[in-house]
This record gives structure tokens, sequence and C-alpha cells, in this order.
């Protein structure tokens, strides 16, 4: 399993023995909250999860870090058409340390070289999580606006915010020094 | 300016070739014009009669259709996606207003558990934004490199 890593950040395929590690994150209330699923309650619905979710989507990865396997976290991207669509969560014992900013860098870098159709990866973030939305500040996303009453979280609508990262954001500024005429 | 919406008919496909077939009306929607009346009659057939929320624009008095109007279902049911089409020969005179506010009151009346209409507009299509603004709709931003 090829490995893309970031700082001490890297993203590797999920297995099911990652369940247990899974469950630590989406049983949290903190993790989930702007999450459409409900806390999980038995680590048998994590199991199920990676099998029936995790396993076949077209890209999902664990977040691991300083070295050990044992993910803090998942990240997974959608296509649809010339897009695709990023969203991530983190144990609550690694917030605050940029592990989801760097996870968010890692896995554009990695979807704009796999996937020569993608012109755009979006994310949306609850108006009301400051957090994730400095995430993706800080991974270089556009901040483009704020689409009111786009879900119906646990009965109730949300305005979330959309942020791009678009190819073109991602080439490198030309070298400044000149060599000569 | 006052419209009407109705559902379409299979009999409706000569009315509806006038904007169809048209590369000025089709020039921002996300189909080609059609060059004959077969490939539209499989789109009426398979497509515009099982939708879920698609309907003829009629001037009021006149039971010819002059446009479409259509609400897809997006991933969640809250959010519906509003897409129209007129005939060139009618526009500038207020009908795809009259035609979106129209289909405003209906689907939010009628669509269980829609909160949202949302539609999307190119950046190049101005006389488009002032319909949308004008029938009542929101800028929320511009979304770069969508299509």
């Amino acid at each position: 399993m090829e490995a893309e890593a970031e700082g001490d950040v890297s993203l590797r395929e999920f297995t099911e023995a990652d369940a247990e590690a899974l469950f630590e994150w989406a049983s949290d209330p903190r993790v989930v909250r702007f999450q459409r699923r409900d806390a999980y309650a038995h680590v048998d619905e994590a199991r199920r999860y990676i099998i029936d979710h995790v396993l076949p989507h077209p890209w999902y990865r664990a977040i691991c870090v300083a070295g050990a396997d044992r993910p803090v976290g998942s990240i997974s991207v959608k296509p649809t058409e010339c897009r695709a669509s990023v969203g991530y969560r983190v144990a609550h014992a690694h917030w605050g340390r940029g592990v989801a900013t760097r996870a968010v860098s890692a896995a554009a870098a990695e979807v704009f070289a796999e996937w020569p159709w993608l012109a755009r990866l979006e994310a949306i973030a609850d108006v009301e999580n400051p957090a994730s939305q400095r995430v993706l500040e800080k991974a270089g996303f556009t901040r483009e606006g704020v689409l009111r009453r786009y879900v119906v979280l646990k009965g109730r609508p949300r305005d979330m915010v959309v942020f791009s990262l678009v190819r073109g954001d991602r080439e490198e500024k030309p070298a400044e020094e000149a060599n000569g005429p | 300016m006052e419209v009407t919406l109705r559902r379409f008919d299979l009999s409706d496909v000569d009315a509806m070739m006038a904007w169809a077939s048209d590369p000025e009306a089709a020039a921002y929607c996300r189909w080609e014009p059609y060059d004959s009346t077969e490939p539209l009659l499989a789109f009426i057939r398979d497509t515009v009669l099982p939708h879920p929320w698609f309907r003829a624009v009629c001037l009021a008095g006149d039971s010819r259709p002059v446009g479409a109007v259509s609400l897809a279902p997006t991933a969640d049911a809250c959010r519906g996606e509003l897409e129209y089409v007129l005939a060139r020969a009618h526009w500038g005179k207020g009908v795809a207003t009259a035609a979106t506010k129209r289909a405003l009151t209906t689907v939010f009346g009628e669509v269980k558990g829609l909160e949202r209409v949302e539609t999307l507009v190119d950046v190049d299509n101005p006389a488009s934004q002032r319909v949308l603004e004008k029938a009542g709709f929101r800028r929320e931003g511009l979304l770069r490199r969508h299509y």
C-alpha cells in the first residue's frame, strides 16, 4: 500500500483490522457533531462501515501520525464529473496540531496526481465549525461562499461554507531569480 | 407576464424543438442541441415523463409550451436543483422570471422535505443571473472550475 506523507502525517488504505481505531473517533460525539451519522455505540458498527463503505470507496484513507500504524482519523475523496469532494475526521486527542490540515494537503496532492481529469477539489464545513474552516484555509483552499440550508443534520437545516482548491492553485510559482539574458 | 406550468406530453415534441434545436438556447445548458425529433421524443419518454418534477412553461391562455423548468433531486432530499430553458422568441419579456417564480412557489408546497432550491449559472451568462435575482434567488458565491 502506497503511503503519501506530509510532515509526520501519512495516509494509507484501511483494513478491517482498523475497526477499533475507527470506532474510537466514530463513537465520540465531539468528532461526529457535524456529521449526519450518529455516534457509534459498538465496534461492530465500525467494522461494518469499513466493509460496506470504506473498502469499496473510490478513495478512502486512514490518517496516521508519527510513524505509528494505528490510524487517528480518516479522509475520503469522492469524485463527480470533473470535481471531487473531500471529507475528514480526526480523533479528539489529536486536534489542534495540524493533523487534518496536513492530511488534506497530502490527499489533495495525491488525487490531483492520480486523476488527470480532476479540475476542482471542494469541501464544505458547517458555519458553526470554524476549526474545520481553518483546516481548509490553511491547506490552501479558497472560501467561495455560504450555501444556505444545504443539508439537514439531525433534523435541522444547516448553512455550509463551501471551499475549493482548483488545479491551477497548486502550480508552483515561477522562480523569481533570473539567470542572465 | 403570466405563465402556467403543466406536465409535458409526447405531443409537445414539435413545440419543444423550437428551443431544443437552438444552439443559442442551449448555449448554457448541459445538453447538446437536437437535430431531429426522434431523439427528442426519446428524451421526453425516458427522462421528462418519469421525472420527479419537470414542467412545460406556457404563456397564459396558450397551451403551447415556450420552454421548460425542472427541479432535479440531489444527494439530499432537502435540496433540489432548478434548471430552465426558453425558446429565443420569448426572451426579454419576463417569461423566464415568471416561470421561475411560479416554479419556486409550487415546489416548496409540493416537494416533501425541500428546504433549498439552488441553481448554477455560468459566469458568462448575466441574463440568466438577472432572471434568478428577480425571481428571488440569492447569489451565494462563485464556484471555480465547476464544469
